[in-house]
């Protein structure tokens, strides 16, 4: 019965949230955001855990796993632009990986992080399933990393855009590719509803960028820590 | 409608199958990505050597495109759970994962970007050249 409660409340939100995010254009009414804060809100008022959220949101995600598959096919169809830009893909993916967790760290220190609280930040642009892999791997506080992931891919896909404006950035490739390194597929989420070329790339970046970042961390790590 | 249900059942099943091969080859080969990214591969792969079509799988795969952020959310709501910890450090986590998500955005983009008009400047002076 819960079940039911929680699956018809967060299936409404999403579309209300929808028709918000049409209506009214901007960071505030993107749509993961927004629904989140709105189902939290209702959970506590009427008294549902989270642990019983958990049966419902076990039934919803079961599709997570194949519309990130799904990312194949505009990839796919833009296989000629991604051959082009290869290499400006490469380097545009790890400067951005390096930039976000260095930034990241340094001003960790500056608030004098307890260590596994800085420790989980270098895995916050990573897409949740990898993030939680890479966790285990370097011994970090597996929620504390779901939770960085989270709300950096809703800062991406809130501010993403906009920030991309403002220094002018506007080759459909180098923006999807942005969004996609920084913010994981909420960002990507975003992206394609800003266009098939931006949503393949940042979903191809996304992945690229999984890849990359569980590479270097274990070299990254010791220069920090 | 009925036709189009069943087509729209048989592409889901496709792609579902496709994941769980993902996840299977990842826990097989002992891969250092995870069974999605790899699901993405193989699709890719299919895609490209025809034994998929698009059209197999696009109403379904647009379908899921379309509504990919919907998943996140009931992951998301799993951040009230973490509400003491996060309120205690509130706001310098947050203004820590604001400016570090900004620059990582703003660099990656402008790297990307750098590189692609440096590439077709580059052309262009080529053909400026040649003729």
């Amino acid at each position: 019965m819960i079940t039911l409660y929680s699956i018809l409340l967060t299936v409404s939100v999403y579309h209300l949230a929808r028709f918000l995010a049409a209506k009214y254009s901007s960071p505030l009414t993107s749509p993961v955001f927004i629904s989140t804060i709105i189902i939290i809100f209702i959970l506590v008022a009427s008294n549902v855990s989270f642990d019983e959220y958990i049966p419902a949101k076990n039934i919803m995600t079961y599709l997570l796993g194949p519309a990130t598959v799904a990312l194949a096919v505009p990839i796919y169809k833009n296989r000629l632009l991604f051959a082009k830009y290869f290499g400006a893909a490469i380097i545009g993916i790890s400067i951005g990986i390096v930039t976000t967790i260095t930034s990241a760290i340094l001003i960790a220190k500056c608030f004098q992080f307890s260590k596994p609280f800085t420790l989980a930040l270098t895995v916050k642009s990573v897409t949740v399933p990898v993030a939680t892999e890479i966790g285990k791997i370097i011994h970090g506080n597996i929620s504390l990393i779901a939770a960085y992931v989270i709300i950096t891919g809703m800062i991406g896909a809130m501010f993403g855009a906009k920030l991309l404006n403002l220094i002018k950035v506007d080759h459909p490739f180098a923006r999807g590719l942005s969004i996609g390194t920084i913010a994981h597929g909420i960002g990507t989420a975003e992206a394609v509803k800003e266009g098939e070329v931006q949503g393949a790339v940042a979903g191809a970046a996304m992945g690229i960028s999984a890849v990359i970042t569980s590479f270097i961390i274990p070299y990254l790590i010791p220069l920090f820590f | 409608m009925i036709r189009k249900i069943g087509k729209f059942s048989i592409q889901m099943v496709i792609l579902i199958g496709i994941y769980q091969i993902g996840n299977l080859t990842v826990r097989i080969f002992h891969l250092p990505i995870p069974g999605n990214v790899s699901g993405i591969i193989i699709l890719f792969l299919l895609l490209w050597l025809r034994v998929i079509q698009i059209d197999h799988i696009e109403m379904a795969a647009g379908w899921l495109l379309k509504h990919l952020g919907f998943f996140f959310i009931p992951i998301s709501v799993g951040l009230m759970t973490l509400g003491p910890a996060l309120i205690n450090k509130g706001l310098s986590l947050l203004f820590v994962l604001i400016v570090s998500a900004f620059i990582g955005i703003l660099s990656a983009g402008k790297a990307t970007q750098a590189v692609i008009m440096k590439k077709e400047k580059e052309k262009v002076n080529y053909h400026d050249h040649a003729l």
